[in-house]
């Protein structure tokens, strides 16, 4: 389902010298096959974000390739990716990434919108996934008006509502309190169960990690090793 | 996304800063009403010309003044031309009269009157839409038709001249020849100098037809429409052609250019007929004038006018512009983190382009439909006031018809469409820097 192969990435430091950069990923070889829950591990500083952030495309990697659901998508131009995230791809962010001035109803059908979903099935899907997230009574409240496990459910719903075939999470219980961290890892569990969601967490929580089936290990931008969670 | 769900998002976001969304709208409107105003200016007086010229002259007409030969010079036109001007499609009819060459008395009973006498050819003058308002054309040589207004200056012989007429010009109701003119006998006296001497003859004549009253206002038609057969019963008592009573030098020569026209007039049977004819006629040597041609100047000179007025209009809305870069620049930069949301999310860069424009259009588009009614409202005003004011300040009357500023369609037209083009020109930028936001960066909040 996802296939990176031999990605490097560095940062240019400043702009006078272009030549100055920053290695934070080394030739990382890796694959998630279809219906997995993949834990990507590390410390702080490690790369893990910035290989999230190169598979979801918000950056090009220096060198190496990605493969989603048998595409080179280190070739697409902005629009391309824009148009592949929407069909391919929801995401769980760590700060939620709600738009303030949305209400939680909003938020959650903004790619309904992008898509150019017509009104009515639009309200269809977004009532189902409050009722399933247990935010129907609190559709029209703004992001600032919920608590961060609700906010976080509202981003799950979000991401969940052109039904993806793989969530891209990063950190997605480092803003929740440990109560509802664990309701959010059950829920993930279930979409992977129910739905065959496949799951790539960032995250440096070993609880998180241990969700997965295979867990990757990252250290200082290298590959540290592929095994089962446990 | 659909378009109706990106002008929802426009919605939402003009909403999020009406004051200043206000402001920027009133910068536009108030950069097209000064724009459609100022061009106004250039339509209403164009409006006034071509009115007041259409009013003076009958827009199928075209005056042949004469054919020019090959050396340059001008000669009379000859039944030659005639036959020619008549074989042209598109012509109706083609009129030609000659003028007596001296203004001849015409009296019956006490009363008398001094008129001109035109020998015209009836049967094209009928044709061109000259109508009698009542009697007949004349069949006999000594029968004759008058102009409508010629009954209305018949005085009688005996009052001196100052006594005749009321303060306004007009002949006095009392003095007024009241009784039926057709059928009534009438002499008319032509003269001829023989040295100082003056020697005169009579002609009598009946009246059997009155023509119609001219269709301009303006228009007073006195003539007295003679026969040929007089024309040269007049010729042969003066000894000059056309009747005219002193023979001069050079005469000669123009006695022998028998079958001229004074006055030759091609009437076609369109409007739309009138260029092609009249270029026909140029191409054929002959000196014309029509007012279409006339309009064509008139009209040329105020295109001009009219383009640089809007030349200027549109520097206010360039002006106007600047506000609206700087409030799109603002609305990018304040939305950017929603802009990075939503792109991550998988907004396709393109929409993100749109809605921007989108709201720039929208501010183009009010400002425009605002700067559209309050220019309405001040055409009016100043076609209502101006006149009013510059009578009171002058103290000088203004043509009834002047118009100082007239709002056509099509100046509407061409000034929404430079408002809108230059609104949403001036949202490109801003918009392009939307797409551009760095994904990263804006949910990192760091734009």
């Amino acid at each position: 389902m996802i296939n990176v192969k031999q990605l490097s990435h560095s940062f240019t430091l400043g702009k006078k010298d272009p030549k100055t950069t920053l290695p934070v990923l080394k030739d990382i070889s890796f694959n998630v096959k279809r219906g997995e829950i993949v834990s990507v591990i590390g410390k702080s500083g490690s790369g893990k974000s910035t290989l999230l952030n190169l598979i979801s495309g918000f950056s090009q990697p220096t060198e190496g390739e990605i493969w989603i659901d048998g595409q080179q998508v280190t070739n697409f131009t902005e629009a391309e990716f824009a148009d592949f995230r929407l069909s391919h791809l929801g995401f769980i962010f760590q700060s939620f990434q709600l738009i303030p001035s949305m209400t939680a109803y909003q938020n959650i059908e903004l790619p309904l919108v992008s898509k150019g979903v017509n009104e009515y099935d639009r309200k269809q899907i977004t009532i189902e996934l409050l009722k399933k997230t247990g935010l129907i009574n609190y559709q029209g409240h703004y992001p600032s008006e919920l608590s961060g496990g609700q906010q976080q459910r509202v981003s799950i719903a979000r991401a969940l509502v052109l039904n993806p075939p793989i969530i891209l999470a990063d950190e997605p219980t480092g803003s929740l309190d440990s109560e509802t961290e664990a309701d959010l890892l059950q829920f993930i569990k279930q979409l992977n169960k129910e739905r065959g969601i496949t799951f790539l967490i960032i995250t440096h929580d070993d609880a998180v990690a241990a969700i997965g089936n295979r867990t990757i290990a990252i250290k200082d931008g290298r590959l540290l090793e592929v095994g089962d969670a446990q | 996304m659909r378009l109706k769900d990106q002008l929802a998002f426009v919605r939402q976001n003009v909403k999020k800063n009406k004051v200043r969304t206000f402001m920027t709208i009133l910068a536009t409107a108030m950069g097209c009403t000064f724009l459609i105003v100022l061009a106004s200016i250039g339509y209403g007086l164009q409006q006034t010309i071509v009115e007041d010229t259409l009013e003076q002259q009958i827009v199928t007409k075209i005056d042949i003044h004469g054919y020019e030969k090959e050396d340059g010079r001008f000669r009379s036109l000859t039944m030659d031309d005639i036959d020619y001007l008549e074989s042209i499609d598109g012509v109706k009819a083609v009129t030609r009269r000659n003028h007596l060459q001296q203004i001849p008395t015409f009296s019956t009973g006490d009363y008398i009157e001094e008129a001109e006498a035109v020998i015209a050819h009836f049967p094209s003058e009928i044709k061109s839409g000259l109508k009698l308002k009542e009697g007949r054309l004349p069949k006999n040589a000594n029968e004759i038709v008058i102009g409508y207004h010629f009954p209305k200056h018949l005085h009688p012989d005996s009052i001196k001249e100052q006594d005749l007429y009321s303060k306004d010009g007009e002949l006095k109701e009392n003095y007024q020849y009241k009784e039926e003119l057709i059928g009534k006998s009438i002499k008319m006296t032509v003269k001829r100098l023989d040295g100082e001497k003056e020697v005169t003859h009579i002609i009598p004549l009946k009246v059997v037809g009155i023509l119609e009253k001219p269709t301009k206002e303006w228009m007073q038609d006195r003539n007295v429409y003679i026969s040929q057969e007089v024309l040269e019963e007049i010729v042969g008592f003066t000894g000059t052609p056309n009747g005219n009573p002193r023979q001069e030098e050079g005469m000669e020569e123009a006695n022998k250019a028998a079958d001229t026209f004074d006055e030759v007039k091609v009437y076609t049977t369109n409007l739309e007929a009138v260029k092609g004819i009249s270029d026909q006629l140029d191409d054929a040597n002959y000196a014309s004038y029509s007012v279409v041609k006339e309009m064509e100047q008139i009209n040329m000179l105020f295109t001009i006018a009219k383009a640089g007025l809007i030349l200027v209009g549109t520097i206010a809305i360039l002006i106007a512009s600047i506000g609206i870069y700087n409030t799109m620049t603002m609305a990018v930069t304040e939305r950017a983190p929603d802009i990075g949301i939503m792109k991550a999310i998988g907004a396709n860069p393109r929409t993100i382009k749109r809605i921007f424009l989108l709201e720039s259009s929208y501010i183009g588009v009010i400002g425009a439909v605002v700067g559209v009614i309050v220019a309405y409202a001040v055409s009016f005003l100043v076609n209502f006031g101006l006149p009013i004011i510059i009578e009171a300040a002058f103290t000088e009357q203004l043509p009834d018809n002047l118009k100082f500023s007239a709002i056509p369609g099509t100046l509407i037209v061409i000034s929404v469409s430079i408002c809108l083009a230059v609104t949403i020109l001036s949202g490109m930028r801003p918009a392009k820097r939307a797409t551009q936001i760095d994904v990263l960066k804006a949910m990192r909040r760091e734009i």
